[in-house]
């Protein structure tokens, strides 16, 4: 029972997290089935600069370092008739851009790309740490709390769709 | 597939012994270990090139986890979790350590791990050394790390790890176990409670 109350519990602060920062889809590019919300991506360091925080960084070898990755999370609504899905995604803050999915087994997490992220008809779908995620592989700069990172998200029906993702 | 097998074993040992103390009306949020253990020792180098070992810790609560830095979803969420959880200790801060220890030797140089504690928390101490001694460490603390090449990805290969934090106390007794997904409320409600015994 405790345990069902702590998943509650940290399913509750997720959103909280997520609703209270206020995020939108200023969009160069909307869908009028599909609708953006809650998009927010995690912070993180490349080797060309520091964040928010201070930068540990000393050396600053100055050159593009594929290692540093990111995550982007939205919740995806449908408000289409029949099902969509999310095809693909590309950003300039990074050199790759995959969709992933994290599947917990038994507390061993096992990352894998997927070919595509289904969105039911009138559904939605909730990207968010530990599930689905927008993967950014070998992230041109630092992602800093405060920053947007601008995500073009392609449907199978409803298009492309441009997010700002604000940075946490 | 027998490692797999056997990780989720091992995976699930852990989680039987998290549901095993949520249930029995601990004061702790976490997963208890009772009795608890001594946490089993290791030294290792940080990413600033530095001697760590962890029987140096007593007299902190030390919040332990796995991961890699090529991994941009779990392991991240977990370190912006300790590093929300430091700051709300506030004053407690100070007796509180956060450290990460790679499983993925072959990319996590001191330097790259460097770079990605650094935009958590600056307090952070990350962990490498040789591949056989991080191996023991895993094995110490029953962490499963699995090495994948995946088809899809741009990536050369991903692992698969568990995704545990492991609490010491600062009699440096291994003591609780958070699961992913634990709110920031109660891992601060337990590094507080072990902080005041």
């Amino acid at each position: 029972m405790r345990h069902a109350r702590l998943i509650a519990v940290a399913g509750t602060t997720a959103c909280l997290l997520l609703t209270g920062l206020g995020f939108s889809s200023t969009a160069g590019a909307q869908s009028p089935t599909i609708q953006i919300s809650n998009a927010w991506a995690r912070r993180a360091a490349t080797a060309h600069g520091g964040t928010a925080t201070g930068s540990m960084d000393k050396g600053g070898m100055g050159k593009t370092d594929s290692s540093a990755n990111g995550a982007v999370y939205a919740t995806i609504g449908n408000t289409g008739k029949e099902q969509d899905a999310l095809l693909s995604a590309s950003s300039d803050a990074a050199q790759t851009v995959e969709l992933h999915e994290t599947k917990d087994e038994a507390g061993v997490m096992r990352m894998r790309p997927v070919p595509k992220i289904a969105v039911a008809a009138g559904g939605k779908i909730e990207m968010k740490p530990g599930g689905y995620h927008v993967m950014l592989l070998g992230l041109k700069r630092d992602l800093k709390p405060g920053d947007k990172v601008e995500v073009r998200l392609k449907f199978e029906r409803g298009g492309e769709v441009h997010v700002h993702a604000p940075v946490k | 597939m027998r490692n797999c097998h056997r990780g989720g074993s091992v995976a699930a040992l852990a989680l039987v012994l998290v549901l095993a103390s949520l249930a029995s009306g601990a004061d702790f949020k976490g997963g208890l270990l009772t009795p608890p253990k001594a946490a089993p020792d290791f030294a290792l180098t940080t990413q600033d090139g530095k001697d760590f070992r962890l029987s140096r810790e007593r007299g902190k609560v030390v919040a332990l986890s796995f991961g890699y830095t090529f991994c941009p979803d779990v392991c991240p969420t977990i370190l912006a979790e300790l590093a929300e959880a430091r700051t709300r200790l506030g004053a407690d801060a100070k007796r509180f350590h956060t450290v990460f220890i790679t499983v993925d030797p072959e990319r996590d140089t001191p330097a790259q791990l460097r770079k990605y504690v650094s935009a958590f928390d600056r307090s952070f101490t990350a962990l490498t050394g040789p591949p056989g001694r991080l191996t023991e460490v895993q094995k110490a603390y029953g962490v499963v790390a699995e090495k994948r090449v995946v088809a899809g990805t741009s990536a050369s290969y991903l692992i698969d790890h568990s995704a545990f934090v492991y609490v010491i106390d600062p009699a440096g007794q291994l003591r609780l176990v958070f699961p992913f997904g634990m709110s920031i409320e109660d891992m601060v409600h337990d590094f507080k409670l072990l902080l005041q015994r």
